[in-house]
């Protein structure tokens, strides 16, 4: 894979104080706020508006039924931190993220360690392994749900001609996150090991020639010199991966029972969908909602920060 | 983009590729291509047993059969039940319409918006800057309940507009674009602007033709994301003739039941379109989301 | 034709709400699906929820419907019970959805009628040849919200007994006419089915044991029992509510029926002769005709048997409603009533093809309806069904429903005793008055 983009001057840019614009100091007028505006309107109108609107709604007993609302202060509120329910399902999006992020990032690495070595496969790898990513979730799901088939299914089958358990061992038992979670993997690795292919080919081959004359091998070559080098890619694709994680709604809503029947378990975002949109709830659910959205606020806060490093 | 900005020198030839191919490594080598081979059809498993058995019977479809790679008796039945029941057919059109809505107007709005942030001066433009890139950190999953409340006062619910103008939403982009124009030299500018062309004009002719692969960088990205949304697809679009195909797949019980073949058939079609498209432009695309995702 | 305005207040408030916007708006809402543009037929979207062997006669009629009056009716059927109801509602609140859809009558006010459904005008009913007195008044009073029509019912439909009659006659609980021996109180009726056991080996009589509310429901109102529900709390006779969830436990215990039976099974223990009888729907006589056509199976149906006294069984109505529009074409609207109407009119096919008794009395007061069989044989299900109680968490896939029979589920299973299960129902039941209503 080349890489190269035809940015001319690939030279560090950004907000450096004194830019090519101090040269001719631009006139400040209303012209530009026309290119902006477009874009504004339609980020105040589906994402500032929402988030001040779901924030009021928080305080009301607003009604999916669309009944008047009044304000009935912080009794939604208080109800979200008390409802066991609400914190088992934040809990299920936890334990989704304690068990996908791994795999997803270091399978991610492996692939790419892989891909990156044996390049005549090149194309072929980089089909297979990034393919399910760009398959909708909806296609995902019906391909697993049919293989993970307690009886008759293609993985019970060899799981049982292995002898390593077969029938019922997978799917469909109390616990339906593992299902979930390597679905997932088969799902999204994909964008991982793309980052972290991308992010292979930039090492300077001459790095690896120094350290060939000193006699290292393949190991130390991957401890001492990749790893590191792969060290700010890794925690962009960790934080990348922790709020996709976060965000779990769509295989486990297609998978566990959501898109059936009420399922008794939950992941949060699909508890914030049952209580506004199942039980027409909007203002509880509103509330809901900012609970989820502190969590992940938390977390993008140092994907921010890594960002504005790369500035530097 | 500063991952990619930087071709390494050698990769595929070089003296040292030779002296590699006659030392110790052979064996090693030998090992990754195996296990990146092994890897790869692995990955590929689910995908082909969906393909066998979408060209099987129903009655060798079903659970009990015997797993057989190749299927006995080739059937298309189940691509042609789902071509005359036609919702298949209607879901992808509309896929299409919701994604390249998407991904024209993400684009020109965004371009519109970089290229005024990086190249104008205007009042309270650090505000706005600033308040459209915190938006980067809201995860508009979070946003569902209001949002729907909103799309539907302005009585969008059901219709292609709801479906695609929240997903136009996406201040990362302009992020990434005014970082790229920041980084074209304004002496290219300057000798349109001399010669009496406006911004649109200078913005059309200059900068937009040294922007190709970041303008396909960002297309990319927001066409796949926009194709395979689904949360906000299954709140808006509760008509099945304006839902798109993850949702209309996801939700439609009509007469799928438990016909395996069927159910095989309507997943091959479901993932083909983009298949079909990443094996044709695989390198662009992914250059593309790397390029994204490394922001 | 009413070209019916949405109510007033929600919308303008919300149109308040969100301030420009919703002006901004207007002129973008206008866009419709890329399929409708392409026919100039009136095309009417019907929503179902009927995912069982009665969808399929449904749309045998569509297809007749279509062929005679050349509309377009466009029919979606959605998974049954929570999404289809989630999908109605949203639907309904964005405004642009169905133009008519099948509900259960026992959800019309968990819908929010007022504000999410659009009210049927008598005028419109009487032009296309409906007249209340076509329907049954106990069922006709309850399409009523506010003094308004909300709803058009097609059909009764309620839990009935049907029996095989070769292991019937084998194990002596038929009549000389071959139907089956009516008794009465519960010993009487578990000592046939233990007669019936005796021949089949396993069990009596099957029934879905995930699906416990409607016998309980059932059971509890054969002994007039009533569940009423107030602003904090609710009244249920707790004898008569043991006396139900014990006789669930102990036909369970004796293995006069399974511990663990879903939908399927429970049909499949019917077919291949596991159970004599089994006690569901009257909706699965299309699936237990094929299998009698496919296998033979000699079986007919009977209506609930006296277990406290009387007949009295759990059902409801499947009714039609008109999902609330932002604006009717009235084209469409006419369209729609002629749908209604002609379903109804039409509505012998629904009884004899899915079992359902027809709420249309025209249909079941004719001489071709009184001779049907088996329909015949349980037409006192009428006079005898049971509505879900009246409150905002009740009704068919409800949370109440729902939640009771979650712990049913337990008792079937032998893992919950009827005093723990009828405290369960009780704590549940408080957990859902508790909830701050979103209705009303």
């Amino acid at each position: 894979m080349t890489t190269e983009t035809e940015t001319p001057a690939a030279a560090p840019t950004a907000e450096q104080p004194p830019p090519p614009a101090a040269r001719a100091p631009r006139r400040r007028s209303w012209l530009g706020l026309w290119f902006v505006l477009p874009f504004a309107a339609v980020y105040a109108v589906f994402m500032l508006w929402p988030m001040l609107l779901g924030l009021y709604y928080s305080f009301t007993d607003k009604s999916l039924t669309g009944r008047p609302v009044s304000w009935i202060g912080l009794e939604n509120w208080s109800e979200a931190f008390g409802d066991a329910k609400a914190w088992d399902s934040l809990w299920n999006t936890a334990w989704f993220t304690i068990l996908s992020t791994p795999p997803l990032v270091v399978l991610g690495l492996a692939f790419a360690l892989l891909a990156h070595r044996a390049r005549k496969l090149g194309w072929f790898l980089r089909l297979s392994f990034f393919a399910p990513f760009v398959i909708p979730v909806s296609v995902v799901t019906m391909v697993w749900l049919w293989m993970y088939q307690p009886a008759g299914g293609l993985i019970n089958h060899y799981l049982g001609e292995w002898g390593l358990g077969g029938d019922r061992l997978w799917a469909f038992q109390a616990e339906s996150m593992g299902s979930v979670v390597i679905t997932t993997v088969w799902w999204t690795l994909g964008f991982n090991f793309l980052l972290y292919l991308a992010a292979l080919q930039t090492i300077p081959q001459e790095v690896y020639e120094a350290a060939d004359i000193d006699g290292a091998n393949a190991f130390q070559k991957l401890w001492g010199i990749t790893l590191p080098l792969l060290g700010r890619t890794t925690a962009l694709v960790v934080v990348l991966q922790l709020i996709a994680s976060l965000r779990i709604f769509d295989q486990y809503y297609l998978m566990a029972g959501g898109a059936s029947n009420l399922s008794p378990e939950n992941v949060f975002i699909q508890y914030i969908y049952n209580s506004g949109f199942v039980g027409f709830r909007v203002g509880y659910a509103s509330a809901l909602s900012y609970i989820l959205f502190f969590f992940i606020l938390l977390v993008a806060l140092v994907q921010f920060r890594l960002m504005s490093r790369r500035e530097d | 983009m500063t991952a990619l900005q930087t071709r390494t020198p050698s990769s595929e030839t070089g003296p040292r590729t030779v002296k590699r191919r006659r030392g110790r490594i052979t064996a090693g080598t030998a090992l990754v291509y195996f296990a990146a081979f092994f890897l790869a059809v692995l990955w590929l498993v689910p995908l082909l047993w969906a393909l066998s058995t979408s060209f099987k019977t129903e009655t060798e479809a079903s659970l009990g059969q015997p797993i057989r790679w190749i299927p006995d008796e080739w059937s298309v039945e189940g691509y042609r039940v789902l071509f005359e029941r036609g919702d298949h057919v209607m879901w992808m059109i509309n896929s299409t319409l919701v994604s390249v809505i998407v991904t024209v107007l993400t684009l020109v709005l965004c371009v519109l918006a970089a290229y005024g942030f990086s190249r104008l001066d205007f009042p309270g433009k650090k505000v706005v800057y600033a308040v459209i890139l915190a938006g980067i950190m809201v995860p508009q999953q979070a946003l569902i309940i209001p949002m729907f409340d909103v799309v539907s006062a302005l009585r969008m619910v059901d219709t292609y507009w709801g479906l695609a103008l929240p997903q136009v939403v996406a201040p990362v982009m302009i992020f990434i674009l005014k970082r790229f124009f920041d980084a074209i030299p304004r002496d290219y500018e300057e000798a349109a602007r001399i010669d009496g062309a406006g911004h649109l004009r200078t913005l059309w002719s200059v900068i937009l033709p040294l922007s190709g692969p970041i303008l396909a960088a960002v297309g990319i990205f927001t066409f796949i994301g926009s194709w395979n949304n689904f949360l906000w697809p299954l709140l808006v679009a509760n008509d099945p003739s304006i839902m798109t195909l993850p949702v209309g797949l996801g939700v439609v019980a009509g007469g799928y039941g438990l016909l395996y073949a069927q159910n095989m058939a309507a997943a091959v079609l479901g993932a083909l379109p983009l298949l079909i498209v990443f094996m044709l432009f695989q390198k662009q695309i992914v250059k593309g989301v790397a390029g994204v995702g490394l922001k | 034709m009413p070209n019916h305005p949405s109510p007033p207040g929600p919308f303008s408030r919300r149109a308040l709400l969100t301030g420009t916007a919703a002006a901004a708006g207007i002129g973008l809402a206008g866009c419709g699906s890329a399929s409708e543009a392409f026919s100039d037929q009136t095309t009417v979207k019907q929503w179902n929820l009927l995912a069982g062997s009665d969808g399929a006669i449904m749309t045998s009629m569509h297809d007749q419907f279509m062929e005679e009056t050349g509309t377009n009716l466009k029919a979606t059927t959605f998974a049954w019970g929570t999404p289809f109801y989630t999908k109605l509602v949203m639907g309904a609140s964005g405004g642009n959805a169905a133009d008519v859809a099948t509900i259960h009558l026992s959800r019309l006010e968990s819908l929010s009628p007022a504000t999410l459904l659009d009210a049927i005008e008598l005028d419109e009913l009487i032009d296309a040849g409906l007249d209340p007195e076509d329907f049954p008044p106990s069922i006709w009073e309850r399409c009523f919200v506010d003094d308004r029509i909300y709803a058009v019912p097609i059909d009764t439909h309620a839990l009935v007994n049907y029996y095989n009659r070769g292991i019937c006659a084998e194990a002596g609980v038929l009549n000389a006419d071959g139907t089956l021996l009516e008794t009465h109180g519960v010993e009487e009726y578990f000592d046939l089915l233990r007669a019936v056991k005796d021949v089949t080996g396993e069990y009596g009589t099957s029934l879905d044991t995930n699906a416990g509310w409607r016998q309980f429901w059932a059971w509890y109102r054969q002994q007039d029992g009533e569940w009423t529900f107030h602003e904090d709390g609710f009244e249920l006779d707790d004898d008569k509510a043991f006396n139900a969830i014990d006789t669930i436990y102990r036909m369970a215990e004796e293995g006069l029926c399974p511990r663990i039976s879903d939908g399927g099974a429970t049909a499949a223990n019917f077919e291949n002769g596991l159970g004599g009888l089994v006690q569901v729907g009257n909706w699965e006589i299309t699936r237990f005709r094929a299998f009698s056509e496919a296998n033979g199976l000699d079986f007919s149906m009977a209506e609930m048997p006296d277990f406290f006294g009387n007949r009295r069984t759990q059902g409801d109505c499947h009714s039609y409603v008109l999902p609330r529009h932002n604006s009717w074409n009235p084209e469409v609207r006419a369209a729609t009533i002629e749908y209604v109407s002609w379903m109804l009119q039409h509505s012998f096919e629904w009884g004899a093809g899915a079992g359902h008794t027809p709420a249309y009395l025209p249909v079941t007061e004719s001489a071709e309806y009184q001779e049907l069989e088996p329909n015949a044989e349980y037409s006192g299900v009428v006079d005898n069904v049971q509505f879900d109680p009246k409150v905002w968490f009740a009704g068919s896939a409800a949370r109440l429903p729902d939640e009771v029979a979650a712990v049913l589920a337990g008792v079937y299973a032998g893992n919950t005793d009827p005093e723990a299960a009828l405290e369960g129902i009780k704590e549940l039941a408080q957990t859902l008055v508790e909830l701050p209503n979103p209705i009303d």
